[in-house]
C-alpha cells in the first residue's frame, strides 16, 4: 500500500464535500485523514485528502473523477516525497499532585512539542509533526496517562517552487492533474 | 399554528420597501424561472405539480402560450420523456416536478440520463427554506439523493440567484458530456419577488468548468500518425458521434480512409446501415464480424464511445493487440477501461474535422472482405432462423418488415431486453438519431414515455416504439399521457409472455431453472382502449403485414400487439465477464 495526498482546489459550496468523499465511496477507497479550509484565494477551498491504494493507475482514475465535478478548479496527486507535510496533534496528560511530573525540557527539546494548556491536574501538550513523529510522542508520553489525544488530518504543500494556487489560472481551459 | 400560516402567507407576497418606494415590482422566483426557459428557447416541459412547486405552475398559467407543459401521469414518465424528446431533438430536456416523491420518482429518468449523456434540466420543487432539514412534509434531500446520479445539481433558496442559476444548469447540462442537472427550488423562493430587475445572460464556459471542444493539435497529428500506419484500422463509434452532431463527418472521414467501422448500441443510427464501411454493431448481442474483429485489427478508432463492459466483455481481453486510438470528450473516460496509445479529448465533430486533412485516402477492400466472411457464418447460423417464418411469429420478422415498411426512416424507440437486441440488430436504420434505448442503466418501462418524448420533438417523424410485454406494465400509465396529447405514436408490444432476456439467461446459464419470469398478461388492447387508444392484437403470420400497415396508416396513436414465440433466444452472444472471442451464435 502506497500513500496518496490529494489536493482538491474547488469553489466554497454547499453540498462539496459529499460530491468529493462519495467518489471515494463508489471506489470502495478509505479515507485516511481530511483538511479542508479557505485558501489565500476568496471562495476557493483546499481539501488535502490522505488515501492509501496499492495501484497508482486506480488513484489516477481517481483523480480524474474527482476533477469532473462541475465546481472543483484542479485536483493534484502526490506521493510522500513530493510534498512537505505535516499533523497536527493534543494530549491531554494526567498531573495528579502525588504522581511523576512532566519533563517539559525533554517535550520541548527531544519532541518538539509544547505545553500549550496547564489545568489543575492535566495539561495540554502539543505537537506538530508526521504521523510518525507524533506516534514517538505518544508512546513516550503514555506512562503519565493519556486522557484525550487527537490528531488533525494532513495539511501538505508540494516541493515544487511555485505554489499550487498558481495553477489555477483566472479562466482554467483545461483540467490539469499532477501525479 | 394558525398564526405560524399567516405569517408564512405574508412572506409570500413580501414586496421589498425599495419596490414600494419606486413603484417597481420585480419578478417572483417562478416568474423568473419561466423567463429563465424561455430565454433558453425551452417549448416544451414534462411535468407533475404538487404542493411544493404551486407557485411555479401558478406562473406557467401566465406562459402556456408560450411554454407546452405537458402532464404525465408519474414523474418517472416525464424524465423519460424529456430523455426521448432530448434524444431525437438533440434539445435540453425539461422536467417540472414537486418535492419529496415528485422528485424521487425522477431518479430513475436521471440515472438513466447521466450514464447515456442525456441533457435534462430538471426543476424539483421543495419545502420552505425555513423547513430544510426538518422532516417537513414531503421533505427529501435531493441534493443528497442526487449528487450520485446528476451531472450538477443546486438548491435555490433566493429568488434573485434564478437566473445565473438557470444559466449555469442549461450550459452544463448541454456541454462537455451531456447529462442531467438537478435544480432544488425551494417554495418559497418561488413565491417571494426578486429585490431586482431580471437580467439574463447565456453562460458559455466557466471558471471550474469548461470542457475542451477544439482538441490538442499534436493529439491530432499523433492519432493521425497512426492511422496512416495502420493496416487493419477499425473504427469504433459510439453515441458520442450523434450527441457531437459529427454524423457528416464520420461519413466523410469513413469515405476518405475506407477504413471499416462498427457502431456500439447507442451509436446505431449514425452511419446508415446500408453504407458498404458499416460492418454492424458490437457488443454483447451484436453482431458476430463487428466483434471478433476487434482482435483482429491492429489500430482502433474509438470515436465517442467509452469501452462499456456490454462492448469489451472481459476489458483485459479485449483487443490487446490493438493500438487504441480514443477520440473522447471527457478526459476521466480516457485511459479508464482501455489505455489509450493516442487519446484525442475533444468533440468527435471537432475532432474528425481536424483529421481530415491529415489521414491519407486508403482503399481496404481486403480487409473488409474479412469481416463479410464472417458475416455469411452469422448470416448462416442466425439471421435464417430468426427469419426462417417457421413456426410463432418471430421478433425478428416483425422489426425486419417493419423496417422495410418504415424505409429505415422511422425514429425507433425500445425498452430493455430481448425485443431491444432484436430491434438493433434487424432494424436498417438510414437516418440519424433514430435509434432511442436506454443502453447504460437498461431501465424497463422507458419506452412508452420516451417514445412520446421523441414524438413531441420529432412530430414529423414516424416515432415507433418497440416495447417487450413486461417493460410495458413498467410505465403503462403514461397511455394516458400520449392520449392526452393527441399524437400518434405508434407502440408494437413484441409478446412472448416472459421477461425473455432473463429467461434465456436462465436458460443459458443457470440450468434451465425459470425463476419468476413467466407473466400473466393482462389483456393490452383493452387497456389501451380503455385510455382511448385504438390497437389490435395480430399472432398470425399471415395478418403481419396487414397489422404493420394498419399501425402505420393510422392517424393517431396507436397499438399493436404481436404475439410472439415464448422461448426463442437472442444470438450472437458474448457471455457477461467472457472476451468477445467466445462469441456464440447458438
Amino acid at each position: 500500500m502506497t500513500t496518496y495526498t490529494i489536493c482538491v482546489f474547488t469553489e466554497n459550496t454547499i453540498g462539496l464535500l459529499n460530491k468529493i468523499t462519495i467518489i471515494f465511496t463508489r471506489r470502495r477507497i478509505n479515507i485516511e485523514s481530511l483538511t479542508v479550509s479557505e485558501t489565500e484565494r476568496k471562495g476557493i477551498s483546499r481539501f488535502t485528502i490522505v488515501i492509501k491504494h496499492e495501484k497508482r493507475e486506480e488513484v489516477e482514475k481517481l483523480v480524474r473523477q474527482i476533477r469532473k465535478i462541475i465546481e472543483v478548479l484542479a485536483v493534484f496527486g502526490y506521493l510522500n516525497e513530493d510534498i512537505v507535510y505535516n499533523e497536527i496533534a493534543l494530549y491531554k496528560i494526567s498531573t495528579p499532585l502525588n504522581g511523576k511530573s512532566v519533563d517539559v525540557e525533554t517535550i520541548n527539546k527531544v519532541y518538539k512539542a509544547w505545553v500549550v494548556y496547564w489545568g489543575l491536574d492535566y495539561v495540554v501538550i502539543e505537537k506538530t509533526g508526521t504521523e510518525t513523529e507524533i506516534f514517538d510522542f505518544f508512546r513516550y508520553i503514555k506512562p503519565h496517562g493519556i486522557i484525550e489525544f487527537v490528531r488533525s488530518g494532513r495539511v501538505a504543500v508540494g516541493k515544487t517552487p511555485q505554489g499550487l494556487i498558481e495553477y489555477l489560472p483566472e479562466e482554467i481551459t483545461e483540467w490539469e492533474y499532477y501525479l | 399554528m394558525g398564526n405560524l400560516l399567516e405569517i408564512e402567507l405574508k412572506q409570500e407576497t413580501l414586496v421589498t420597501p425599495a419596490q414600494e418606494k419606486e413603484g417597481q415590482t420585480f419578478l417572483s422566483g417562478a416568474q423568473a424561472m419561466m423567463e429563465c426557459l424561455l430565454a433558453e428557447n425551452v417549448d416544451t416541459i414534462f411535468g407533475y405539480p404538487g404542493g411544493a412547486i404551486m407557485p411555479t405552475y401558478d406562473a406557467l398559467y401566465d406562459y402556456i402560450d408560450r411554454i407546452n407543459h405537458i402532464l404525465v401521469r408519474h414523474e418517472q414518465g416525464a424524465g423519460h420523456a424529456a430523455q426521448g424528446f432530448a434524444r431525437v431533438s438533440g434539445r435540453t430536456g425539461i422536467c417540472l416536478v414537486t418535492s419529496g416523491p415528485g422528485g424521487t420518482n425522477l431518479i430513475t429518468p436521471i440515472a438513466d440520463a447521466i450514464i447515456d449523456c442525456t441533457p435534462l434540466v430538471c426543476i424539483v420543487g421543495q419545502v420552505k427554506s425555513n423547513l430544510l432539514g426538518t422532516d417537513a412534509f414531503q421533505e427529501t434531500d435531493m441534493i443528497g439523493v442526487t449528487t450520485p446520479v446528476c451531472k450538477w445539481n443546486y438548491q435555490i433558496t433566493d429568488p434573485n440567484e434564478v437566473p445565473e442559476i438557470m444559466a449555469k444548469a442549461f450550459f452544463i447540462a448541454k456541454s462537455g458530456k451531456p447529462g442531467p442537472v438537478v435544480i432544488d427550488f425551494a417554495r418559497d423562493a418561488q413565491a417571494a419577488k426578486m429585490t431586482k430587475p431580471f437580467v439574463y445572460k447565456k453562460v458559455e464556459k466557466m471558471v471550474s468548468y469548461n470542457p475542451r471542444v477544439v482538441p490538442k493539435q499534436e493529439q491530432i497529428e499523433k492519432a493521425a500518425e497512426l492511422i496512416n500506419k495502420a493496416k487493419r484500422p477499425y473504427i469504433l463509434f459510439g453515441h458520442g458521434v450523434l450527441i457531437a452532431d459529427a454524423v457528416q463527418e464520420l461519413l466523410d472521414f469513413v469515405e476518405k480512409t475506407d477504413i471499416p467501422c462498427a457502431s456500439t448500441l447507442l451509436g446505431l443510427s449514425a452511419m446508415p446501415n446500408n453504407h458498404p464501411n458499416y460492418m454492424g454493431w458490437l457488443g454483447m448481442h451484436g453482431m458476430y464480424a463487428p466483434n471478433v474483429m476487434t482482435d483482429e485489427c491492429d489500430v482502433l478508432i474509438a470515436i465517442g464511445m467509452r469501452f462499456d463492459d456490454r462492448v469489451t466483455g472481459d476489458s483485459t481481453k479485449f483487443a490487446p493487440q490493438a493500438r487504441i486510438i480514443h477520440i473522447e470528450v471527457d478526459p476521466s473516460e480516457v485511459d479508464k477501461i482501455k489505455k489509450a496509445e493516442a487519446p484525442v479529448i475533444g468533440d468527435a465533430k471537432e475532432a474528425l474535422k481536424m483529421l481530415m486533412p491529415l489521414v491519407k485516402k486508403g482503399d481496404f477492400t481486403g480487409w473488409k472482405n474479412e469481416f463479410r466472411k464472417l458475416d455469411v457464418k452469422e448470416y448462416d447460423k442466425v439471421t435464417l432462423r430468426d427469419l426462417s417464418q417457421e413456426g410463432k411469429i418471430k421478433m425478428a420478422e416483425v422489426v425486419a418488415l417493419l423496417s422495410d415498411k418504415t424505409n429505415g426512416e422511422a425514429c425507433i424507440v425500445v425498452d430493455v431486453g430481448q425485443h431491444q437486441m432484436v430491434t438493433a440488430r434487424y432494424y436498417q436504420f438510414k437516418k440519424a438519431n433514430s435509434f432511442i434505448a436506454s443502453g447504460g442503466l437498461g431501465t424497463m418501462g422507458f419506452a412508452i414515455p420516451a417514445s412520446f418524448g421523441a414524438k413531441v420533438g420529432a412530430p414529423d417523424r414516424e416515432v415507433v416504439g418497440i416495447i417487450g410485454d413486461g417493460c410495458f406494465q413498467m410505465t403503462i400509465q403514461e397511455l394516458g399521457t400520449i392520449a392526452q396529447s393527441g399524437l400518434a405514436v405508434k407502440m408494437i408490444i413484441l409478446n412472448n409472455n416472459f421477461l425473455g432476456m432473463v429467461r434465456q439467461w436462465q436458460q443459458l446459464f443457470y440450468d434451465n431453472r425459470y425463476s419468476f419470469v413467466e407473466l400473466q398478461n393482462p389483456d393490452f388492447i383493452t387497456i389501451a382502449r380503455g385510455f382511448g387508444i385504438d390497437g389490435h392484437t395480430c399472432s398470425e403470420r399471415e395478418t403481419l403485414s396487414d397489422s404493420l400497415d394498419k399501425m402505420l396508416e393510422s392517424k393517431k396513436a396507436y397499438l399493436l400487439e404481436v404475439i410472439v414465440e415464448k422461448e426463442e433466444n437472442v444470438f450472437p452472444m458474448v457471455p457477461a465477464g467472457t472476451s468477445v472471442s467466445e462469441i456464440r451464435l447458438e
